[in-house]
């Protein structure tokens, strides 16, 4: 008996086992924020179908109660004007989890094959309902339509029901439908939040939202400039580990290993490619399968020591650039002085990585006890655990007071991280860690806005003083006009008014007076 | 036809001669494009000057330059314009405006717009009459010119009786019909004429009550006497009236006030000059007059110049009032003073501040009327007992 209740039972889970039990990993903890997530995960699969692609993106998003006796059940729809799915790839997009089209080098939204099944999983626990999927791709003479179950205990998706329906229009793009239980006003204020900013970092983007009150919001979209789109990449080799290294081997066709080494890699030519391998004790011709663990190992160690190999380009790298950063806090917050700045690429552990920081001041931003942080990786708002990230950290350590903003002050900051991997500290995407490399950009690029802002407000109050100055002495002009007309002969009033206002406009630097009536209202 | 006197017609053209003239410069620099400017010498303490020989307090050479077109100065430049065109309009009027007229002529608001917020802002040109009369010392200085010159009037405080005959406006008064009353200096003494006096010396008072005392009991008859009351601190008018009574007729003028630094600062004022108007001693101090009493030698005696005190220790029990901590203040003050510094002054503001006592003439008419006028008074002239 006692040897049969302590044997343990050993038995593998499913990945969507897996996130079936753990799915507060990816977001989807309670109601509130399973809502929130749900929605986020299909706009960036939307965002991420679009402007990487060169297409300037349409997004309309539709959340509703289901029916009016239960509060707590919702429709979420999203469609955009993307690329679409090849048919033959929807039922597993949706309905097996870790599948995706974004396991490559390439910075997009996504990156762990999660989102869309996290959505449809949650959905499906606490709703019992599928999702519905309408695609067509760029090229195809159809749409397709599906209904989809994902299989928990075996990760594989059921289909419930498939259509296809011939296209007479050039329609392309994606309408994902999706029921789950959520708790609308506990995540409303982030979903919100969460669309202004996207809408921020996106202003080439239309984003259309109607909520389950019936309110429409309409986000314009303000530029058609859109960032260079992502490009696919190689891996750099400081940022290969043994095992990927393994990988790597094993999948090449390269027929030597100076081979494997020059086309596999980035920043790797002949030169530095025999240097390697002589410091690994190894030879150029070795065929790749033959290389022991031991050679792996010393090979990735050489790599890593290696001081003269060039740092990972960065020019696959979508950054918003500093332009539409500006259009987008503009548009959206209407602030009185805007700025961006757009860092040159850096590096951490063999990953390229590029920061960008915008400033918004005054107008109609709400005065706050402290910056406003707005944080974006990869062009995704991060709303939670901001606490957590290092962008807040690098905020807090700035003494404002230097660059002449004294709290309460009307002042939001904007951090982009982008890379084709961003050192997340979690699933959720939530948060950036505290990488020292990502730390000092953002700390130079923040510095950067935060000076121009310094200069931006010492020049208005330079501006303001002057304006003071020369109201102080123009809003007098019409009585010492009068009073001298009135003492000397001859001597018109207007005349001595002219003269005197011009005697000040002589002197002002910023601005000047057209007449003096644009000061003196009246003399009673 | 004019019911105007001569005097005041040519006053008026020559004070608005002299303000024109002030006024058309900066016209001929504004419309040559020449920033406006007042120069004006400054009316401070720093910018007194005691003229030792003279013995009167002049005002020094340094000037403030007071320029249109600085933010700072142009509200105090704009206030000079507009004084000088009021006093201006009213000379041209035939008007004798007071500075309070002058005050709520020149008061009125400005609405203007700031610039920086957009909003509509109000503004008066002055909000007291402290303003408006700062300016008018201003244009004083600017133009050297009283203000009584140019027909501003004030209210009237000294007092003077005595055997003498003046002619003001175009009447004659005779200052020894007063009755029980007395003749009210008038804002403008430069106008009267002197006609014949029957006195031989003056005696100022700073305390009204204690003037018509001697009035009634015919001081001024029995002493031969000219009997003036500046009731406190004295106006200009009185000053000048004074001044001219010495300049004009050389008269010893004696001045009685109570012992305190108050009443030594009034009869500072009357010799020397004031330091805020100092621009004004050249006309209205008179620096030979003399500081009769009451004296600190006076109450307590002084064994050094074997001189017996006028009160017994039983009256300094009664009368003597205990100095404050303003009055020994102020005395230390007046010590640091040039015209202070002199061996008897630092001897009566030490005892002073010794004793710490003060004293008021009322005491001495206490003591008995007669006493002041019969013993008090006409000993101390006798025995050159002033101070100078
Ligand atoms: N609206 C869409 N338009 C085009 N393709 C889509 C769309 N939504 C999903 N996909 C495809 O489905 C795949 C799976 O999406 P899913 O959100 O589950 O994972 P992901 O986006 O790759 O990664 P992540 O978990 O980080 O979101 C995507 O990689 C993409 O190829
Ligand atoms: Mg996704």
């Amino acid at each position: 008996m006692a040897s049969e209740a302590t044997a343990e039972k050993f038995r593998a889970l499913t990945p969507s086992e897996f996130f079936y039990r753990n799915r507060e990993l990816a977001g989807f903890s309670n109601p509130a924020r399973a809502l929130y997530q749900a929605v986020r995960e299909l706009v960036e699969n939307a965002l991420d179908a679009t402007d990487p692609h060169g297409i300037h993106p349409t997004i309309k998003v539709i959340l509703q109660k289901v029916s009016a006796e239960r509060d707590n059940i919702f429709s979420i729809s999203v469609e955009d004007n993307g690329i679409g799915i090849p048919s033959a790839q929807v039922p597993r997009a949706f309905g097996q989890l870790l599948y995706s089209s974004k396991y490559v080098l390439r910075q997009t939204r996504g990156m762990f094959g999660l989102g869309a099944k996290m959505a449809v999983l949650y959905g499906q626990m606490t709703t019992g309902k599928s999702v519905e999927v309408l695609t067509s791709t760029i090229t195809a003479k159809n749409i397709y339509y599906f209904n989809i179950a994902i299989d928990v205990k075996t990760n594989t998706p059921i289909i419930h029901e498939k259509g296809v329906y011939r296209k007479n229009n050039g329609w392309h793009g994606t309408v994902v439908k999706l029921y789950l239980e959520g708790d609308w006003t506990r995540s409303k204020s982030k979903i919100y939040e969460y669309l202004k900013r996207t809408a921020i970092i996106a202003p080439y983007a239309e984003i259309v939202f109607e909520d389950p009150d019936g309110t429409i919001t309409y986000f314009e979209r303000s530029t058609r400039k859109m960032p260079p789109p992502p490009r696919e990449v190689k891996p750099h080799p400081k940022g290969v580990d043994i095992e990927m290294m393994k990988m790597m081997l094993k999948a090449t066709k390269a027929k030597t290993l100076l081979e494997f080494l020059i086309k596999e890699f980035q920043s790797i030519g002949e030169v530095t490619a025999r240097r390697l391998i002589k410091n690994a004790g190894l030879l150029p011709d070795m065929k790749p399968h033959e290389l022991s663990t031991e050679d792996v190992e010393r090979l990735v160690r050489v790599i890593k020591s290696d001081t003269k190999i060039k740092p990972p380009s960065a020019n696959h790298l979508s950054y918003v650039g500093e332009e539409i950063i500006k259009v987008g806090l503009k548009a959206i917050l209407k602030p009185e002085f805007v700025t961006a700045v757009t860092r040159k690429p850096s590096v951490y552990e063999g990953h390229a990585f590029i920061v960008e920081a915008g400033l918004a001041y005054g107008g109609e931003i709400q005065p706050e006890d402290r910056p406003v942080l707005y944080r974006y990786a990869n062009k995704i708002p991060l709303l939670y655990d901001e606490g957590a990230d290092v962008a807040r950290k690098v905020v807090d350590r700035i003494d404002w007071s230097h660059y002449g903003v004294t709290f309460p002050a009307p002042l939001v900051i904007l951090v982009h991280i982008c890379s084709t991997k961003v050192p997340y500290k979690g699933v959720g995407k939530e948060s950036v860690a505290d990488v020292p490399e990502v730390e000092h950009e953002m700390e130079l690029a923040i510095r950067e806005v935060a000076r121009r802002l310094k200069r931006y407000l010492s020049k208005k109050k330079r501006e303001r003083e002057e304006a003071e100055r020369a109201v102080a002495i123009a809003k007098y002009i019409p009585d010492v006009a009068r009073g001298l007309a009135k003492i000397v002969n001859n001597v018109k009033e207007e005349m001595i008014e002219k003269e005197l206002l011009k005697m000040l406009n002589m002197k002002l630097k910023s601005f000047k007076i057209n007449s003096v009536s644009d000061v003196v209202v009246s003399i009673e | 036809m004019s019911y105007m006197s001569a005097v005041d017609v040519k006053a008026r053209k020559k004070a608005l001669k002299k303000i024109e003239r002030a006024f058309s410069k900066l016209v001929k620099d504004i419309l040559s494009g020449k920033a406006p400017t007042l120069v004006i010498r400054k009316r401070t303490l720093a910018n007194t000057v005691f003229d030792a020989e003279r013995g009167l307090l002049r005002i020094g050479n340094a000037t403030l330059r007071r320029s249109f077109l600085n933010a700072g100065e142009a509200k105090k430049f704009m206030q000079t314009v507009l004084i000088a065109s009021i006093i201006h309009e009213a000379l041209k009027n035939d008007e004798y405006p007071t500075i309070r007229d002058l005050y709520y002529r020149g008061k009125h608001t400005i609405r203007f717009r700031d610039l920086v917020t957009s909003r509509i802002r109000e503004e008066n040109t002055w909000d007291e009459q402290k303003e408006s009369d700062s300016v008018i010392r201003d244009l004083e200085v600017l133009i050297d010119m009283l203000r009584e010159e140019m027909l501003i009037l004030s209210k009237e405080k000294g007092k003077v009786v005595g055997d003498m005959r003046i002619k003001s406006g175009d009447d004659i008064i005779d200052l020894s019909k007063m009755g029980h009353g007395a003749y009210s200096i008038e804002p403008t003494p430069d106008f009267i004429e002197f006609k014949d006096v029957n006195a031989e010396f003056v005696l100022v008072i700073e305390k009204d009550a204690v003037f018509q005392q001697l009035h009634r009991a015919g001081f001024w008859k029995k002493y031969k006497a000219l009997l003036i009351t500046s009731a406190g601190q004295p106006d200009r008018a009185t000053r000048r009236f004074v001044r001219r009574l010495s300049d004009e007729l050389g008269l010893p003028i004696y001045i009685l006030t109570d012992a305190d630094p108050y009443g030594w600062y009034i009869y500072s004022v009357f010799k020397v000059g004031s330091i805020t108007l100092s621009y004004e001693s050249e006309r209205l101090a008179t620096p030979s007059a003399r500081f009769l009493g009451v004296s600190m030698i006076d109450i307590f005696g002084s064994d050094k110049l074997k001189k017996k005190p006028y009160l017994t220790e039983a009256e300094r029990k009664n009368y003597i009032i205990k100095a404050t901590d303003t009055d020994i203040k102020r005395a230390k003050e007046l010590k640091s003073y040039e015209w202070f510094r002199t061996k008897r002054w630092l001897e009566e503001i030490n005892i002073f501040l010794k004793k710490k006592a003060k004293l008021e003439i009322e005491a001495l008419t206490s003591k008995g009327l007669r006493f002041l006028m019969d013993t008090y008074i006409p000993e101390k002239i006798e025995t050159g007992d002033w101070i100078a």
